[in-house]
């Protein structure tokens, strides 16, 4: 910006600036409210109805309570895998990084009924890991089991790519210093990497969360019923029409805001630093 | 704010004169340019193509009518597939008018879409529910007309169905399974039949399920005989006094009935069988009416009748008007059958 100042004529550049942060603001402005002014009035529309229907609809009490369960352990499955991918990504140089990196972005590429079936045909009952599954007493397609591969499906990439950020954003100089000090590469992840890039790992996970909690598309083609809140807001538009679909679709965003605003709070790093 | 946007947008337009505009800067223009380009564009590309809202089951062979009609009279169509109940909702909930609407249950129209959104219908094809299946799926060697409520009752074998509440394939599926138990004479066979096709093997609509059963998911499938030839499916041809397809049998399908749910999640509303008929209607302010009553009368008469046929639909001939108001190339190409009473087809 200096750089600029001196470069050209003070008055013009002045006035350039000022421009340039009018223009960025109406374009920030702009842009914010078209983020937000659907889901106001959704809420405006739904949310007290959505919020009596927490009380009386033991459906969607019961959809929330799924919603929330299959994308936690969506979630805990994506940052038990994709931790150890994301670190492996941001840190070693190997053969086929680039390749790796690129394949595990493809799932969001993917358009979601498209997905459905496609993991269908890995875990179906006519597949190989699905009979095997099914063998042992365990159903993918129509049950619970189902929204959680459908949601990891969508949703782990994202994980992953955070948090290779986070761990790409820790300096390696802390860790080499670990490592000069006798402590085993495992220590020095869980001693200076980890700490390092919590903030973003939550973050990440955060995110992830809040994108399979979204999924509609995938889910429905493996598992109908039981309904997540999704499905059973898609189901309750078709039946009833926008006057039940409101509250539902309202109840879960202001359901989800909890977690999300709790989690976004924590600062593990005590306080300023990167944006969570 | 807005005095600033219009200083801003004016500068853009005299953007050659002003030299210190930076390459962020012009991103940004150019990002909102593009958006006001866009917008504009769509707007006015959509002012000659029509839209059709159908039934899942119709849109095979409503895209066959609909590929030959926009060669012949050189217009372009955007066709959208829900359940005929979403279908509806689009109309009275969204505030979406299309050119042509075509549903799966000619009674949604009564019942959801009189007189606020149209003011006639078209009754023009019948259907018949069919048990869909594959090659590969468990016992298709044996499974006939005269044994498939056996076969679909053996251990393993999958039978999946649509939701009774979202689709009238999912109500039709139960009316059929308990003309069933009245046919072969065997108590409890509608219980039976249901269970063996439980909750988790339900989808939305029945063209959810063509999917499931090619990927080999479900073995067997509740349909429509025209979604089953549609896409390429084998099927068990039911017995005329279950599979809703006779006018004939009307008394006796009306013999059974099933309840879902109403317009409220308080509400039900009990569906008596009948035989299946498809409906189709001009909604009121159609954004192009004209090619739309061509397109319709194109669809009940003639090639385009024939195309339809060809994809499996069973095309009434002639087809019949029931309400008033309808256009004067339709009523012609429909022949002026006879409304029914109470606007039944019968």
């Amino acid at each position: 910006m200096s750089g600029a100042i001196a470069v050209a004529p003070p008055v013009r550049s002045h006035s350039a600036h000022r421009l340039a942060s009018v223009l960025a603001a109406l374009a920030a402005s702009i842009f914010l409210l078209f983020l937000f002014a659907p889901i106001l009035r959704l809420i405006i529309s739904g949310g007290a109805g959505g919020v009596g229907r927490i009380f009386s609809d033991s459906e969607l009490r019961g959809s929330l309570a799924l919603t929330a369960a299959t994308a936690t352990t969506a979630t805990m499955i994506g940052v038990v895998g994709g931790t150890p991918i994301a670190y492996l990504l941001a840190r070693r140089d190997f053969r086929g990084r680039a390749v790796v990196a690129a394949l595990i972005d493809l799932p969001l590429l993917i358009p979601h009924p498209v997905a459905g079936i496609a993991l269908l045909l890995v875990l179906g009952r006519e597949s190989a890991v699905g009979s095997a599954l099914l063998q042992a007493g365990f159903r993918i397609a129509g049950s619970p089991a189902g929204i959680v591969c459908a949601m990891l499906f969508v949703s782990a990439p994202l994980y992953v790519s955070a948090a290779r950020e986070a761990f790409a954003r820790v300096d390696p100089r802390y860790e080499a210093v670990g490592r000069t000090l006798g402590d085993p590469a495992w220590r020095v992840f869980r001693r200076v990497t980890l700490p390092l890039s919590l903030r973003g790992l939550i973050a990440a996970g955060v995110v992830m969360w809040a994108r399979a909690v979204s999924e509609f598309g995938a889910i429905v083609i493996l598992t109908y019923n039981p309904k997540v809140v999704s499905v059973l807001s898609y189901d309750r538009f078709t039946s009833f029409g926008l006057r039940e679909a409101l509250p539902v679709a309202a109840a879960l965003t202001i359901l989800a805001l909890i977690p999300l605003t709790a989690l976004r709070a924590l600062r593990p790093n005590g306080g300023a630093g990167a944006a969570l | 704010m807005e005095r600033r946007r219009g200083r801003g947008l004016a500068r853009h337009s005299t953007r050659a004169s002003y030299s210190l505009m930076n390459a962020r800067q012009l991103l940004e223009l150019l990002a909102i340019a593009t958006l006001l380009t866009a917008c504009g564009g769509t707007h006015g590309e959509s002012s000659d193509r029509i839209v059709v809202f159908n039934a899942g089951s119709l849109s095979i062979p409503i895209r066959a009518a609909l590929d030959s009609f926009a060669a012949r009279e050189h217009v372009t169509f955007a066709q959208e597939n829900a359940g005929s109940l979403e279908t509806a909702r689009k109309l009275t909930e969204l505030g979406q008018i299309p050119d042509v609407i075509a549903l799966a249950d000619y009674e949604v129209f009564p019942h959801y879409l009189m007189p606020e959104q149209v003011e006639w219908y078209l009754d023009f094809a019948r259907n018949r529910m069919v048990l869909a299946y594959t090659p590969k799926s468990r016992f298709a060697d044996e499974i006939s007309t005269a044994n498939w409520w056996q076969i679909v009752q053996r251990e393993g074998v999958q039978v999946g169905r649509s939701d009774p509440n979202l689709d009238p394939n999912g109500y039709r599926t139960l009316l059929t399974m308990q003309l069933a138990e009245k046919h072969y004479g065997v108590a409890g066979l509608y219980d039976s039949l249901l269970a063996h096709a439980p909750s988790r093997n339900v989808r939305p609509k029945e063209v959810d399920l063509v999917g499931l059963v090619q990927a080999g998911e479900m073995d067997y499938i509740w349909s429509y005989e025209s979604l089953a030839t549609a896409a390429g499916l084998k099927f068990v041809e039911l017995p005329t006094a279950i599979d809703l397809s006779s006018p004939a049998d009307s008394a006796s399908y009306a013999t059974v009935s099933v309840r879902v749910r109403g317009k409220t999640p308080t509400d039900s509303v009990t569906f008596r069988g009948q035989p299946i008929v498809y409906a189709l209607s001009i909604p009121k302010g159609a954004p192009h009416p004209d090619v739309a009553a061509r397109f319709v009368a194109y669809m009940v008469k003639g090639n385009g009748a024939r195309i339809m046929r060809a994809t499996g639909l069973d095309m009434l001939d002639p087809p019949i008007v029931v309400g008033s108001g309808v256009p004067a190339v339709v009523a012609t190409a429909a022949g002026g059958g006879p409304a029914g009473p109470n606007g039944a087809p019968r």
